[in-house]
């Protein structure tokens, strides 16, 4: 015992201490949030201001609704609370302080042609005088057809937000031609909010469960970022011995399987540290920092302690099976890299069960959600998913954690008795056979 | 021999690796406070003989039993090993290191750090405690992997080709550790198949070649036992007494000197007292022991 606890010590301060995990720590959130906020960011950016556009409107009625629809689409379309043209989402500040159109009106000499009005614009635009011209044609409110010339025809965009705005524009032009004030009509297209109650096992109406979804597809993602983080630390860890030639020096002191747990823990140890201090530094952000903000927004579902006691459960059942299989592999390969090739499989079977998680918690009791939650690759995700939609029979859970620490303990085995011959040969990956071979034999 | 004598004891012990016998019917005593040699070619068996007395793998079949019990974890900790394939953490500090090998064997905490200061300094590795192990030379690391195996003061230790890769002077440094070893009452195996040393150190041997023992005993025993009876002869005169073939086998003639093979059954002292007697001028009279080197390349070839 006291043999385990120093190989899991060793294994522990050497990867804490080390460089990497510091850097790792400190900059993985930063990362993570840098994904998530960049895009946005970089998506939203118009490089090039505001476009110009100008206006040949043949109606010659339309021309100030339109440019209004343009220059303050954004507020209008936040009044009237529809979605949103993915131009337009993003960092813009409420209010459209900086406009994405500049409209111009095309004055029309009367008798001259429409056509040579447009070779005029085309010429302007190739300029670079206006980026853009709309050409509204005499039966546009009947038709609803009109034309956009633009020298950049890639920014589609543009050609969208264009088209969503000059659309709000007509239909208001047409209501207001019908007698009817679109502003009322604004009114009356209200959004319903439809409040969503679960009734639980006890009758109770109660707004539980309402992040039933979240909270599944959350520990299904954390099993899978632990995993994606630390397998590949996992298969280093067991094949570290085998590349510093020290597996028989180790193995005439402790058993191959003591060793082999050390390294499983040890990395699992720093998994949890590391984890520990993203989830106190959340904390503290949340509580000083950003508390005010964070406070409005965000708010956790209330859930049950019986559900958190499963999540963990759970999560741990399957933070070890897949754990273990990385850890399968490294008694099989020469190097971690040759690892992770293998590996691809099982980083495969843990997204497909992270999207199982989705028809099973929109019919949690169907067989189908039954078979899946009890196969224990897929059981750490859609069970826990089906117990925060409708709690499933208790024999179920029992029978599905059973099935699922069973797995880790028929993987532990078969793992030392493959690291245990593994860990000794040199120079080459054991083939199926032989990792059959060797695990028989014992 | 008494049975406390005896340190390790492999009676008929057998490995094979599927189709391949890797040691077959092996059986040896090593006897306490002796360094023993093990020897044999590349292959022939050595480290799996070892892997079974460390009890890395088990034998098929046989009994090995260490300071007379059958072998047990509790008594493999009395053992120290020094494998052929070397090995290091690379990125961890030399004494941290040690520690850590200390406690795999059972030490505590002060107990392994005080070993720790006492075999680096007699390794002259005093200053590099503090290192990492892969700022060290080759030769260093050699001696940090030798204080790995002797750490926790085993009384047995196994060495395999423990002068690999080293150069003379931390060669004669190892050298001297491992007599002082010897001459504190540890036995040791050495297992090598560079027979100069082995003919340096060793008190007894044991020749495998393709997994079988082809001979034992005490050096002295295998090189009498193996004598051809060779005599180195300078001398004038006295050729009759050696073209007497009830006395000489075989004579090889050098530039001034001459390689006389003892006739079976004759001796040695006979034909100086011949030669004296038959009034040859005799300068150089000397019974010459076939090098351990011969009798493992004779041995060894003659099982290939």
């Amino acid at each position: 015992m006291s043999r385990l606890l120093a190989i899991i010590k060793r294994e522990y301060v050497q990867r804490v201490r080390a460089r990497m995990f510091v850097v790792a720590t400190v900059l993985g959130p930063l990362i993570m949030l840098a994904f998530a906020v960049v895009p946005a960011l970089i998506f939203s950016f118009n490089a090039g201001g505001p476009l110009r556009v100008a206006v040949l409107d043949e109606t010659g009625r339309l021309y100030a609704r339109v440019r209004d629809a343009l220059q303050n689409g954004a507020d209008e379309a936040a009044e009237r609370g529809a979605a949103q043209p993915a131009g337009g989402a993003g960092a813009r500040p409420a209010g459209g302080g900086a406009a994405d159109f500049v409209v111009s009106p095309v004055v029309l000499p009367s008798g001259r042609a429409a056509e040579e009005a447009k070779a005029e614009l085309d010429e302007l635009v190739r300029r670079g005088t206006f980026d853009a011209y709309l050409v509204l044609p005499r039966d546009v409110l009947a038709t609803g057809r009109a034309e956009m010339y633009v020298r950049n025809l890639g920014d589609e965009f543009t050609v969208r937000q264009v088209q969503e705005r000059l659309g709000a524009a007509l239909r208001d032009e047409r209501l207001a031609a019908e007698g009817i004030d679109p502003a009322r009509v604004r009114a009356a297209g209200g959004r319903v909010t439809l409040s969503a109650r679960k009734i639980g096992a006890g009758g109770a109406a109660a707004g539980a469960g309402r992040g039933s979804f979240g909270l599944a597809f959350g520990i299904g993602f954390f099993i899978y970022l632990t995993i994606l983080l630390y397998g590949q630390v996992i298969l280093g860890a067991v094949v570290e011995e085998k590349a510093t030639r020290l597996s028989e020096l180790l193995f005439s002191a402790v058993k191959p399987f003591t060793l082999m747990m050390g390294k499983l823990l040890g990395v699992s140890l720093v998994a949890l540290t590391q984890f520990a201090i993203w989830a106190g530094a959340f904390l503290l952000v949340t509580l000083y920092g950003a508390g005010a903000l964070a406070a409005g927004r965000i708010s956790l579902p209330p859930v049950a302690p019986s559900v958190v006691v499963y999540a963990c459960l759970f999560f741990l059942m399957g933070y070890f099976l897949y754990a273990t299989i990385y850890l399968l592999l490294g008694a099989m390969v020469q190097t971690a890299q040759e690892g992770g090739q293998l590996a691809l499989p099982v980083v495969f079977m843990l997204v497909m069960s992270l999207y199982l998680a989705v028809p099973v918690i929109r019919s949690p009791t169907s067989p189908f959600a039954v078979w899946v939650s009890l196969v224990p690759f897929s059981a750490p995700i859609t069970m826990v998913a089906r117990i925060v939609a409708e709690p499933p029979p208790a024999w179920q859970i029992a029978l599905s954690l059973a099935v699922g620490y069973g797995t880790v303990a028929l993987l532990v085995w078969l793992a030392a008795r493959v690291y245990r011959v593994g860990m000794l040969m040199y120079g080459k990956r054991a083939s199926l056979p032989e990792v059959v071979r060797w695990a028989r034999r014992g | 021999m008494a049975q406390s004598d005896v340190t390790l004891e492999l009676a008929g012990v057998s490995k094979s690796f599927d189709e391949f016998a890797a040691v077959s019917d092996l059986s040896l005593q090593v006897r306490r406070g002796r360094i023993f040699g093990l020897l044999g070619p590349n292959g022939a068996g050595k480290t799996t003989t070892i892997r079974m007395i460390v009890g890395i793998t088990t034998p098929d079949a046989g009994r090995i039993s260490l300071f007379g019990r059958p072998l047990t974890p509790e008594l493999r900790d009395r053992i120290g090993y020094l494998p052929e394939e070397r090995g290091l953490y690379k990125k961890m500090k030399v004494g941290e290191q040690l520690r850590f090998f200390g406690a795999l064997k059972g030490l505590d905490g002060r107990a392994a750090a005080r070993a720790t200061d006492h075999w680096l300094e007699r390794m002259q590795l005093s200053d590099w405690q503090t290192k990492k192990t892969d700022e060290l030379s080759k030769g260093m690391q050699q001696k940090v992997q030798f204080v790995a195996a002797v750490l926790h003061d085993p009384d047995l230790l196994i060495l395999d080709e423990p002068f690999s890769g080293l150069d003379p002077v931390s060669t004669e440094t190892l050298r001297n550790a491992i007599l002082e070893l010897q001459a504190a009452g540890k036995t040791i195996i050495l297992s090598t198949h560079l027979m100069e040393q082995a003919e340096k150190l060793c008190a007894d041997i044991c020749l495998i070649s393709r997994a079988r023992k082809v001979l034992g005993g005490s050096l002295r025993e295998v090189k009498r036992g193996y004598g051809r009876n060779l005599i180195a002869l300078r001398a004038e005169g006295g050729d009759g007494v050696l073209a007497d073939s009830a006395l000489v086998a075989a004579v090889k003639r050098h530039s001034d000197e001459a390689e006389v093979e003892l006739a079976p059954g004759a001796d040695a002292q006979e034909l100086l007292r011949r030669l004296v007697a038959a009034g040859a001028t005799v300068n150089r009279f000397e019974q010459i022991e076939p090098s351990l080197n011969d009798i493992f390349i004779e041995r060894v070839s003659a099982t290939s």
